[in-house]
């Protein structure tokens, strides 16, 4: 890997860059002072002598009797390697031990540390930064300038399968809270060098990490700049998880579509990178962030990929009927029971007029009804630990299905109705675009309430209207379909076999849009025998 | 303000939805039957079979079992008019009358006979609920209104029985044709081509028929049956034809999709079955000497159903013996409907219609005296040419033991 990553300092740069306004710099830009006892008064006074801060002091050279500190916070360092390679080596090292006082750090730094990453920080805000970060920093008496060792660590979760992207054929590798963590993962799926990554800090208080990570030449570098751009802008105290930063940064605020998609799934990124898009990884959270996204994506599951294109296509036709379902199934049948029923067959008819018929509440009454019980009944199980989740499901259950109708306050068909929607909401492989349609699904139902089929038909031209307009990082959302890009088109509501896309999506991609060389068909020989 | 402006017009829409109140299922009179009658004073009397939804369906969600109450209510009301008379019917059903489900318009004798259709189906015709794909029969034997009144058992609701029955023995013996308003519509008055429309019997005690006891046994007292054609002209009926008549009739009609004939073989009389799975006719007309004449061609393919004489169907001489055989009955029986019709002076079998396309300037002459002069005395010859494809699941008979 010739690829390096972007040193820690230049991050501090855009940070200490960011905190200038706030008149940050003159409290916290204070440089280290020449006196050890000082400098750790001052790390001590400004962490509030906080217990998981450890500061070991020990003595250098024989002669000189230099004193030094090893400052270091406790549970996100690796503290093996601090004690064998740092503190080790500053006791037992011949060399330091006959040095001189007056370039002991020079020693310190070339020929003693066994640790990787090795900088120097020379005031307050450096020095706590590369606390925070995990690193290690000695410093010395007699010297304004600390030396500071990467030695990250402490406990993380390990490479799980995400629980929120399931896919049968497929890698079972899922993000973790670490960022480091996270690049790897997708690093060891593109071997190149093109794969860039670059750096920035988020939150005034928290300091997040926040990496954009995309390849070089295929991403858009307009998008590449309007991304770095989007995320320099943001003056927060606090990133805690890639929701805060997809708010902050977002096209078009009011919409309950996501323009933004986000996926725990290495394998989903770097097949989201090959087509130009660019990837957020933040510290903290499993879920990394994608952009631009176009509608299409969030039908798009992994396992389409993994399976035989005709599969993958006939499952993606009955996703998007699955969606068109959850957004219209109970304002159609409120619109057909109360505004257009010589459109049901008359068998059919008589069989829903016996069950209304002592039915005491209107029929858009019952179906926003049991929207919300549905929705309320989804909301707490979702919370619940295990054991009282499976209460809560029967109890729904029983409440819903059996005791609604017996007792009549609800009709059977309003039940199944409301249970079609329930499952097909759930069938969406995107939660985030699941949900925008349960809440658009409301709106479907008070417009059919009040026009019938009419009403249906508006919403549905305002809601077209509205996601034709939404633009996720200047691409139209609802591309390659419109505008239609032949180049991207074999990966919407259908995929074609890999050996058809020979291009790459035009729109998100930065010229460099041929994806394979030509006949990727296979051709087996004619001769079946196989010689 | 271009935003003002495509706000304002998108709120305009809103104000072009036609249908404005919304209306609850229960609060809806489904109406599965309209029976239509003459009153003789010139007032019309009309009954409406009305659909109880929980009586229909509903066993197991709703406590009431649904076999005790009948499956229909009936409402009549009287008027002078037909508009007046469904209005009128809201001072007896508690619900708004909904006339997108009404699948069946019986029409009385009496009132087919001497008012016609054509009165009874401007009402129904301009209201926006009516189908026009609604069946049309003629109640024949008794009023409409006790017609609609009379219960059946297998399809509980009696529109749907009328119905399926027309559907199925269209299909299934072909002697009576399924026909609904529009076509009706399109064949009143004119002479060329005079609509034919089913009859229906109430067979058995009115009385009882109303009551639930009636659908309660096996064989029912009161039951509806097809029994005829009825002949129309000018919107008029005029006369009534059955059985080999009106089924001859359908067969120049194309409308044959099924039947069977019975052929004599040796001097036995109905000795073998020829069951036709296919069929086509075909009508043309050549122009001989100013005067039209009608060729009818017959294809007909079909099955051995029976045979009650020893005889090898899959011999091919036999079979071709037994093919002419069912193509003369088949054009014996076209020729006793043509017969017929001609006998009626009304031409319901379409051939005034052919010419017009054939010959217009020669139908313009025709026309105004087609019915009565020219029409029955054309000419028509008939050719049926019948095939054998299959002799059933065997060739011989079981009992024959010398098979030809």
């Amino acid at each position: 890997m010739t690829f390096k990553l972007r040193k820690l300092s230049k991050a501090r740069t855009t940070s200490s860059k960011s905190n200038e306004d706030e008149g940050a710099k003159t409290e916290k830009n204070e440089p280290l002072s020449d006196s050890l006892a000082q400098n750790v008064e001052a790390v001590k006074q400004k962490t509030g002598n906080s217990a998981d801060i450890s500061i070991r002091e020990i003595t250098l050279n024989d002669q000189a009797h230099t004193k030094a500190a090893v400052v270091f916070v406790e549970g996100i360092v690796d503290q093996q390697a601090i004690d064998d390679f740092l503190i080790h080596s500053l006791i037992n090292d011949d060399d330091l031990k006959k040095n001189p006082a007056d370039n002991i750090l020079e020693t310190i730094a070339e020929k003693v540390v066994a640790l990787g990453e090795l900088t120097r920080v020379h005031n307050h805000s450096e020095l706590f930064q590369a606390l925070f970060n995990g690193e290690t920093v000695v410093l010395i008496e007699g010297f304004s300038e600390g030396v500071s060792t990467d030695t990250k660590g402490g406990e993380s979760r390990s490479v799980d399968e995400p629980p929120t992207e399931i896919s049968l054929r497929g890698p079972r590798e899922g993000f973790t809270e670490s960022i480091r963590t996270n690049t790897s993962l997708v690093r060891r799926r593109i071997k190149n060098e093109k794969l860039w990554v670059k750096s920035i800090t988020l939150g005034k208080v928290t300091n997040t990490d926040v990496e954009i990570m995309y390849i070089d030449g295929l991403a858009e570098s307009d998008i590449v700049q309007e991304v770095e751009n989007r995320l320099n802008r943001i003056n927060t105290d606090s990133i805690l998880e890639s929701g805060y930063i997809e708010e902050l940064i977002e096209d078009q605020t009011a919409t309950t579509f996501p323009t933004i998609a986000h996926s725990e799934r290495p394998d989903v990124v770097t097949g989201n990178l090959l087509e130009g898009k660019i990837a957020i990884f933040i510290d903290g959270t499993p879920f990394v962030l994608m952009v631009p996204a176009v509608f299409v994506q969030f039908f798009q599951s992994v396992d389409d990929y993994y399976s035989r294109f005709d599969i993958a296509t006939s499952i993606r036709l009955l996703r998007i009927i699955i969606f068109i379902t959850s957004l219209f199934a109970p304002a159609v049948y409120v619109a057909a029971t109360t505004f257009h029923q010589e459109m049901i067959p008359t068998q059919l008819l008589i069989v829903l007029a016996a069950q209304r018929e002592a039915a005491p509440l209107p029929a858009v009454v019952e179906a926003i009804l049991m929207e919300i019980i549905f929705e309320v009944l989804r909301e707490a199980g979702v919370r619940m630990p295990k054991a009282v989740g499976q209460t809560i499901s029967i109890v729904g259950a029983l409440v819903i299905g059996q005791a609604a109708v017996q007792a009549g306050i609800v009709s059977p068909a309003m039940v199944i109705v409301v249970a079609v929607t329930a499952i097909a909401s759930f069938a969406t492989p995107s939660y985030n675009i699941a949900i925008a349609a349960r809440l658009i699904r409301f709106v479907n139902m008070i417009a059919a309430a009040t026009f019938g089929f009419y009403g249906i038909i508006l919403t549905f031209i305002v809601l077209l209207i509205h996601l034709c307009s939404l633009r996720s990082f200047g691409v139209p959302y609802m591309a390659p379909l419109a505008p239609f890009d032949a180049s991207g088109a074999g990966d919407t509501i259908i995929r074609m076999p890999w050996w058809k896309v020979k291009k790459r999506p035009a729109l998100t991609v930065d010229g460099n849009v041929m994806r394979q060389g030509d006949n990727q068909k296979p051709s087996p020989p004619t001769d079946r025998t196989m010689k | 303000m271009k935003r003002v402006t495509t706000w304002i017009s998108g709120l305009l829409l809103l104000f072009l939805a036609g249908c404005w109140s919304s209306q609850e299922l229960p609060d809806l009179a489904l109406i599965s039957a309209v029976g239509m009658d003459a009153t003789g004073d010139g007032q019309y009397a009309a009954t409406f079979q009305v659909i109880n939804p929980g009586n229909v369906a509903g066993e197991g969600t709703l406590s009431r079992g649904g076999s005790e109450s009948p499956p229909v209510t009936t409402y009549s009301s009287t008027g002078p008019t037909m508009t007046e008379v469904n209005r009128r019917v809201s001072e007896k059903v508690s619900r708004r009358p909904y006339y997108a489900h009404t699948n069946l318009l019986v029409v009385g004798e009496q009132l087919a006979r001497e008012e016609g259709l054509e009165k009874v189906f401007d009402a129904f015709e301009r209201d926006p609920e009516f189908r026009t794909t609604t069946r049309v029969i003629i109640a024949e034997g008794t009023t409409a209104g006790e017609f609609v009144t009379a219960l059946t058992s297998l399809d509980k609701i009696p529109a749907n029985k009328v119905i399926k029955t027309l559907e199925t023995t269209e299909s299934f013996w072909g002697e009576h044709k399924d026909t609904n308003m529009r076509e009706v519509l399109k064949h009143v008055g004119q002479s060329g081509h005079e609509p034919l429309v089913s009859i229906f019997t109430l067979h058995g005690d009115e009385e009882k028929g109303k009551k639930i006891d009636n659908i309660q046994t096996t064989s029912p007292e009161a039951r509806l049956e097809a029994t005829g054609m009825a002949v129309m002209q000018d919107g008029k009926m005029i006369d009534r034809i059955s059985n080999e008549a009106s089924r001859g009739a359908l067969w120049v009609l194309d409308d044959i999709q099924k039947t069977a004939v019975s052929l004599d073989w040796k001097g036995q009389k109905d000795a073998l079955v020829f069951q036709i799975v296919r069929n086509k006719t075909d009508v043309s007309v050549r122009i001989q000497d100013n005067l039209p004449v009608f060729d009818i061609q017959v294809s007909t393919e079909g099955e051995v159903g029976e045979a009650h004489v020893p005889i090898n169907v899959s011999n091919p001489f036999l079979s071709g013996t037994v093919e002419k055989k069912s193509g003369e009955e088949i054009k014996k029986i076209i020729e006793q409907a043509v017969a017929k019709a001609q006998e009626l002076q009304t031409d319901y079998l379409g051939f005034g219609e052919l010419l017009h396309r054939k010959d217009p300037k020669l139908w313009r002459k025709l026309e105004k005296t087609w019915n009565e002069d020219h029409f029955p005395t054309v000419e028509v010859n008939v050719n049926a040419d019948a095939y054998i494809r299959r002799s059933g699941l065997r060739n011989e008979p079981t009992f024959s033991e010398d098979v030809e």
